[in-house]
């Protein structure tokens, strides 16, 4: 009965997450600011059950992402979208990411509340604390500042935001027409916080949210950010690539819970998953092989130059040279790899005893073109540097198979302590996630994993949280129990 | 196809009425705040009248002492989420959302209107106040309030560069070729390299240019600094004039400073605020005024002192005879409360005194002079010094009349409605009011377009960085 479930939560991009998704026969592209189009893909989530939909979000854009995400370069923000949704949606979570380097803890608290309220209780917030350093440039910022003055600044952040949720208790407004009561100041709280970064008086204009405490998630690798995940986050939007690196991220997570005084089981750990799916394994390898071809590489395939006036006023654009044209060649793989390629044809087959010697990158590569086409290096179906390029190219973490192919995926992870769940993520659109929808989701509730109806209302709910207490009014009982 | 001027019609919304009681008039929702689903429902009967727009005030600091003087703007959801989930739920009704931008930036506020702005079609509008709230320093981990200059240079920059960046992706700026892989137009996507007093911002914004193009900006304010804003920058300017006199003067003078920022009369319309109490018959209508002005308690009588509570947050008059009488500069404590003021202090008040007798009149058409109920009692004293702003009692007739009246008459382009309870006042309003408007021509009876700049009769701005584009 109480069998441990999977937890699915389903991430927008209006394109999809492989780089060249949108050019797809059929794939929706042109619609990253229609909300019909939105509410759309929120439904389908919905009718399948998922524990919420998720916008990421970032600060910044540039060129690059006309090749690498198209979905990021020019989207719709998500606090506005996500009110949006609540209201052409009914069960699902509406996980909202907002970062806390260039905002101030009253307006985070108030926007999270608020759709907290408007929503009826499925609001989330996914902390990040921005990766993406152009973000300093928009922000009248000299610099984007170091992870750990970023973390110092988040950690406050959150625990500020946490005590403006709660500054208002849960029976604070009294509306006695009769009387003219209209609220009872006493549980009305004022902050008075003080810290290094952050002076707040409260209380919030905002009566405390439905859940409580809006749902927190947070994603990232570092030290720092293992330990505000572990102390403040909910869900953890992992980054693990294979089942290894899940089960120690995982264990680590559960072990700092712990250390905070967390009960682990608390904590939803969900790697994100790019699931290729069709009827059969061989389809769903040709649309990946389909989605390939569709990839820009760079006009000089050996070393990268790049057309001239591509990007015409790019300079202007302050476009990342990390990202773009300049690494889909075969000189950019052969820093990965470990061996000069830029003599071969993208077409040659990737000689055996070449690749024994390649980087653990390289091997890894290796390994992701046999899982996701089924070819080996030195096979019948031989690997080949294009193969390998595709793989360097569309780096995220993609299995490609029937709905069986993908349960037995996911159900590894799971069942082997690697995750929770996953943040599933589609190649293009809508097909791909309808046929996750329809295929896979199917094949997990026949195997006992997943639900097949929503059992609460509240994503809480969903996760199988409980609604936090109010601080003040444990104060109160704690207060009357020293005077009993 | 008609050119005659029409009005425009806002309704201001706080959920549970602007009247400091209207939560707790009969059939109003006292839980109103929190509940979208009724907040939906309010702007739909709103749009089913035409209204223009839909307005959510806002600040940023907020004490329960509010709740004796202004429980509806004491707590509510956030404006920028509340509007979007309204967009959700209507057609073709503007949604003006409250932002300030001493406490953002400039990059933050250009996003949610431009997003807003797609979400709705085209019908989001910014109203950009600077906030009269010094507590909302105390929020944001200011040390002090900003002066009014200080407010308004960062204000005044604030706008351009949000204005700039609405305009960093040209229309066509999205290819999205799925043929030749272009996504977008390079040379329709701008970097603002604004590099300013107050502010730094590269861009371009990650958000497509705007529906409207540039969002409908609203203003308010009566100081030199928010006059010049809103003739320079404002398409709608929320006016607090109560009366008709003062009105005009400040009519004549947004029009008069727009013309010097090189823009039309047409191009800033001023609508001042109003609290319309209607209904079927004029008795009704004040029997709808005494009754909520009933709802508010009184103050014992030894209390003088205006209770100001921390930041200036609750701050009001005590509704007692004391107040009254240090107003009108006649001491009048003591007297039963509803009995008949003498005739004889008209000749002993001072000029708030008379001012305050002639619109106790105006409102509950009771008199001096008159004999038995139709006299002014001390309790409409008392209620006479509470209310600030602009009133209007009375039947559709006159109701109508006195919207023509301002709108003929050079003080007002339409009209930001107050409902001092709701749902009552919106209903009363649309059902009453709405079509006397109509049968006399001064009001739509259909939406002829679909953004809230169509309705308003704006054109779609070129864009800013258009001309560099074409020049490539």
């Amino acid at each position: 009965m109480s069998a441990r479930q999977l937890h699915l939560g389903y991430m927008y991009w209006a394109n999809g997450t492989h780089p060249a998704g949108w050019r797809y026969p059929g794939a929706e592209h042109v619609r990253a600011f229609d909300p019909d189009y939105i509410v759309e893909l929120a439904r389908i989530a919905e009718a399948a059950a998922f524990d919420f939909f998720f916008f990421g979000d970032r600060l910044a854009t540039g060129v690059e992402y006309e090749l690498t995400n198209t979905s990021v370069i020019a989207r719709i923000e998500p606090f506005t979208t996500a009110s949006y949704l609540a209201t052409k949606t009914s069960r699902i979570g509406l996980v909202v990411t907002a970062n806390p380097t260039y905002s101030e803890p009253f307006n985070l608290a108030r926007l999270t509340a608020s759709l907290d309220h408007i929503s009826h209780g499925r609001a989330s917030w996914n902390i990040v604390t921005g990766a993406d350093g152009r973000a300093a440039g928009n922000y009248s910022r000299d610099e984007h500042g170091d992870a750990n003055a970023r973390y110092d600044r988040a950690d406050e952040f959150v625990a500020v935001v946490r005590a403006l949720w709660d500054s208002w208790e849960d029976d604070a407004f009294i509306r006695d027409k009769e009387s003219g009561a209209f609220v009872d100041g006493s549980k009305v709280h004022r902050l008075d916080h003080d810290g290094a970064a952050f002076q707040v008086r409260g209380p919030l204009n905002v009566a405390r949210p439905p859940q409580g405490h809006p749902v927190i998630l947070h994603a990232g690798t570092s030290d720092r950010s293992r330990d505000l995940g572990a102390r403040d986050a909910d869900v953890l939007f992992a980054a693990a690539a294979t089942i290894e690196q899940g089960v120690a991220y995982r264990d680590d997570i559960r072990r700092r819970a712990l250390g905070f005084g967390r009960d682990p089981d608390d904590l939803a750990v969900l790697p994100g998953l790019t699931p290729i799916v069709a009827e059969t394994t061989e389809r769903a390898r040709e649309i990946y092989e389909e989605l390939n071809a569709l990839i820009i590489l760079d006009d000089d395939i050996r070393f990268g130059g790049r057309e001239p006036g591509h990007w015409a006023p790019s300079e202007t654009i302050g476009r990342r040279e990390d990202q773009g044209p300049g690494l889909r060649n075969l000189g950019a793989l052969s820093q990965r790899v470990g061996y000069d390629a830029t003599g071969h044809d993208l077409d040659d087959p990737v000689p055996a005893s070449v690749a024994t010697g390649f980087t653990p990158v390289g091997r890894q590569l290796v390994g992701a073109v046999e899982r996701r086409t089924g070819r080996t290096v030195g096979g019948d179906h031989a690997t080949t540097w294009r193969d390998l390029l595709h793989a360097h190219i569309v780096a995220g973490h993609l299995v490609v198979g029937s709905a069986s192919d993908v349960a037995d995926y996911i159900e590894e992870w799971f069942t082997s302590g690697a995750s929770d769940g996953f943040n599933i993520q589609s190649a293009f659109l809508v097909e791909q996630l309808h046929a996750f929808a329809d295929l896979v989701v199917p094949e997990l509730r026949r195997r006992g994993l997943f639900r097949t109806e929503y059992a609460g209302t509240t994503l809480r709910e969903h996760l199988g949280l409980a609604r936090p207490e109010s601080p003040w009014t444990e104060t109160d009982i704690a207060a009357t129990a020293a005077r009993a | 196809m008609t050119t005659t001027r029409q009005l425009h019609l806002g309704l201001m919304f706080w959920a549970t009425g602007t009247h400091t009681a209207g939560w707790r008039y009969p059939g109003s929702k006292a839980d109103g705040a929190y509940d979208i689903e009724f907040i939906q429902a309010v702007t739909r009967i709103a749009e089913a009248a035409k209204f223009d727009f839909l307005f959510l005030g806002d600040r940023l600091a907020t004490d329960p002492a509010l709740a004796a003087t202004n429980p509806a703007q004491m707590s509510r959801l956030e404006p920028f989420t509340a509007a979007a989930a309204i967009a959700a739920a209507t057609e073709s009704i503007g949604i003006v959302v409250t932002a300030n931008p001493t406490y953002s930036d400039p990059y933050t506020i250009a996003r949610l209107t431009a997003s807003l702005d797609h979400l709705s079609r085209g019908r989001a509008s910014w109203n950009l106040v600077t906030g009269a709230d010094a507590a909302a320093a105390a929020n944001f981990s200011r040390a002090e309030h900003w002066d009014a200059e200080h407010r308004y240079d960062w204000a005044d920059e604030f706008v351009d560069v949000v204005r700039d960046l609405w305009d960093s992706w040209e229309d066509g700026a999205l290819v999205r070729d799925q043929e030749s892989g272009r996504y977008i137009d390079p040379s329709a996507v701008h970097a603002i390299d604004h590099d300013g007093e107050h502010f730094r911002v590269a861009g371009p914004l990650n958000v497509a240019r705007p529906p409207q193009g540039q969002v409908v900006l609203l203003h308010a304010g009566t100081s030199e600094r928010s006059r010049e804003l809103a003739g320079r920058e404002a398409d709608v300017v929320f006016a607090g004039q109560s009366d008709i006199t003062s009105a005009r003067e400040y009519y004549a003078d947004i029009k008069a400073r727009a013309a010097a920022n090189g823009r039309g009369a047409e191009e800033v319309l001023i609508l001042p605020g109003l609290s319309v109490i209607v209904a079927e018959t004029t008795a009704e209508a004040v029997a709808v005024y005494d009754r909520l002005n009933a709802l508010l308690p009184l103050d014992p009588e030894d209390e003088v002192v205006e209770s100001v509570r921390f930041g200036g947050l609750g701050q009001a008059l005590k509704r007692n005879l004391a107040s009254v009488s240090r107003i009108i500069g006649v001491d009048v404590t003591g007297n039963p409360l509803d009995a008949a003021v003498p005739s004889s202090i008209a000749d002993e008040v001072n000029e708030d005194g008379a001012r305050i007798l002639a619109r106790i009149t105006t409102l509950t058409r009771r008199t001096l002079d008159a004999t038995g109920d139709a006299r002014i009692t001390y309790r409409d004293l008392i209620d006479g010094i509470a209310r600030q702003g602009a009133v209007v009692v009375g039947d559709p007739i006159e109701v109508a009349d006195h919207l023509q009246f301002w709108f003929e008459t050079g003080a007002a382009d339409g009209f930001n409605i107050f409902p001092d309870f709701v749902p009552g006042s919106v209903d009363a309003f649309t059902r009453l009011v709405v079509p006397e408007l109509q049968r006399r021509g001064l009001f739509r009876t259909e939406y002829e377009g679909r953004t809230f700049r169509e309705h308003l009769g704006l054109s779609v701005p070129e864009n800013r960085f258009a001309s560099e584009g074409a020049a490539t």
